[in-house]
């Protein structure tokens, strides 16, 4: 029982590890631009797509495949933003949030009807290995993305604090009239923006795709669970964000694992609840935007 | 002045029309997209209540549509009750539903309402999906009785055809419309909209606007919960797919789309976006990647709606 426990707190970590490159993306959207990006879930899907075809056409090795599914979806995010978001910068949320379910609803079906709806694996020829410590298994596989998923949210929390554009996207973030006056180019902070919020998005995608499976519809639960994320940590909070995304991975894993697995999707929104009841500032605290 | 002259031979030509329109389409496929359109015509005006309005968001409407319909298909197949009262008792359900749920979330604002509202939507299919001894899981309810006859006014009154549905549909529709037009030009209703315009500014001058929200979210979930009831006394069978959360972004598009905080926006984008996709059928397994391109398109041209870009244009054309 204790170990079965533990295991189930590992790959909860795992889970939220995941979760955490995805929801980072959404919140830098969502503090850049202003927008609810619903399609964040089709980026994932459509990353996960691309590592897929990479290993099976190119036979790329894994890191490679991975590598290649998030230049590509940076590429492909940016192109998004400066054709479908740009316009609509600035106007009322409901139109960003119709727009990008709009978006998500033509990518998801165009997935379909050329992919179909069969699902298949990443196979990454790392899960041969196996790792084991006081009765806990952990393959080669879901150690290595841990640790990528552990250094791709190390990378990002580096650039926004310390680089020159991430210090112009925080600027941008607080206050995009100043950013502007200060000879910040914003647009093309919402372009690099949108792209590191789509190579993320596409590295958690192909991490989930390798342990589970990849098909045209796994963006969507995604997206509403990475918002709630958002939600619980608080918008533009990177640290809050991370907590947030490992405790809803260890709510979902121990909870569908303990109590019962077909209310597994109503979990996140129970401790959505709970938060709103007992600590209305948000996880970590602070001013909500 | 004019347009005063103008409105009651309009209304009484449109009256003509509404009247007389199921002598001309009087196939069953039309009549049934008529019957659905007068069933989004209920939801979307009581969405444009909560969104248009007051300024809020939800994503979690279907889940009142779909308590409407559970409770009163339920209280008729298991306990034999009349439509007539459980139409009131679904909707009445939904209200209070509505009443809780907005009491906990709508201290919320903006984007992070309408996500923990769509999530609220994802826990009430979850529960129909899965609280099967009640809800019997994802086969759904069957054998929902029609709504039975009664006596009116000396007339027999018996659903039957879709004809009958369309009539009785009509008044749904004109009834909400009257309620919501009542609310439009009351106090609760001014203080709606200053609720949207500007909420810290109506707080200062002694809105409770708190309760003009739960007002909006409760009186909107109720009449939801109607349509819902409506819905499955005319389907006769309901399952869980029909109300997930894409459900209630189809209603919050309908609301865009004809445009949001007059009466008569939200009656045209049900009817349009009732009868447009039908033609989509063609298109088969692309249809959905047509509709959501369409949206988009549709968001970056026009995104006051279309009979609010048409008013824009009429208004700059005045001056």
């Amino acid at each position: 029982m204790v170990t079965v426990f533990f295991q189930q707190v590992l790959n909860g970590v795992i889970l939220g590890c995941i979760y955490a490159l995805i929801a980072l993306g959404l919140s830098l959207i969502f503090g850049i631009l202003e927008i609810a990006n619903f399609a964040h879930g089709e980026f994932y899907m459509i990353g996960a797509f691309m590592a897929l075809f990479s290993i099976s056409y190119l036979k790329v090795p894994f890191l490679v495949a991975l590598l290649i599914a998030m230049a590509g979806m940076a590429i492909v995010a940016a192109l998004i933003e400066r054709a479908v978001f740009r316009p609509i910068v600035g106007k009322p949320l409901i139109n960003s949030m119709l727009l990008s379910f709009g978006l998500s609803t033509a990518l998801a079906n165009l997935a379909l009807f050329f992919f179909k709806a069969d699902p298949r694996k990443i196979t990454s020829g790392l899960a041969k290995y196996r790792f084991s410590f006081q009765g806990l298994y952990v393959t080669g596989e879901r150690l290595a993305i841990l640790v990528l998923s552990i250094l791709l949210v190390l990378l990002l929390a580096w650039f926004i604090q310390y680089t020159r554009t991430g210090k112009a996207m925080r600027a941008v973030a607080q206050d995009r009239v100043a950013a502007q006056l200060a000879g910040i180019n914003i647009r093309r902070i919402y372009s690099i923006t949108f792209a590191i919020s789509g190579a993320l998005a596409a590295a958690a995608g192909t991490m989930v795709g390798a342990m589970f499976f990849v098909n045209p519809e796994m963006g969507f639960t995604v997206v509403l669970k990475s918002f709630v994320i958002v939600i619980l940590g608080g918008f533009g909070k990177i640290r809050g964000v991370i907590v947030a995304a490992i405790l809803i991975g260890l709510v979902e894993s121990l909870g569908g694992g303990f109590i019962s697995y077909a209310y597994k999707d109503a979990y996140p929104f129970l401790l959505l609840v709970l938060l709103f009841i007992f600590k209305p500032e948000g996880l970590t605290g602070g001013k909500q935007s | 002045m004019k347009s005063k002259f103008l409105a009651v031979p309009f209304a009484a030509a449109a009256a003509f029309i509404l009247y007389i329109l199921p002598r001309f389409f009087s196939m069953d496929y039309y009549l049934h997209i008529f019957v659905m359109s007068e069933i989004y015509a209920v939801l979307v005006l009581s969405l444009s209540l909560l969104v248009g309005f007051t300024g809020q968001v939800s994503l979690g409407h279907a889940a009142f549509y779909g308590m409407g319909a559970y409770v009163s298909a339920l209280l008729s197949v298991r306990f034999g009750l009349s439509f007539w009262v459980t139409f009131w008792i679904g909707g009445l359900f939904a209200g209070l539903a509505a009443f809780c749920i907005g009491r906990l979330v709508l201290r919320l604002r903006g984007h992070v309402l309408a996500i923990t509202t769509a999530f609220f939507g994802v826990l009430v299919t979850v529960v129909m999906n899965n609280w099967i001894p009640v809800t019997n899981g994802p086969m759904g309810i069957t054998g929902i009785p029609r709504p039975s006859p009664i006596r009116l006014f000396g007339l027999d009154l018996a659903i039957e055809s879709r004809t009958d549905y369309y009539y009785l549909g009509l008044l749904f529709v004109l009834g909400v419309l009257y309620v919501l037009w009542r609310i439009e030009r009351s106090r609760i209703g001014d203080a709606m909209i200053a609720v949207r315009e500007n909420e810290e500014l109506a707080k200062s001058i002694g809105i409770d606007t708190m309760k003009s929200k739960v007002f909006a979210f409760s009186v909107s979930g109720g009449l939801t919960g109607l349509a819902g009831a409506f819905y499955a006394h005319y389907i006769l069978f309901i399952s869980p797919v029909t109300f997930t959360i894409s459900e209630s972004i189809n209603m919050l598009v309908m609301v865009i789309f004809g445009g949001m905080s007059t009466l008569f926006g939200p009656v045209l984008g049900a009817i349009c976006l009732t009868v447009l996709p039908e033609f989509l059928r063609m298109a088969g397994e692309l249809r959905l990647v047509i509709y959501g391109v369409a949206l988009v398109f549709f968001i970056i041209w026009m995104p006051m709606g279309v009979w609010g870009t048409l008013r824009y244009h009429l208004a700059a054309r005045r001056k």
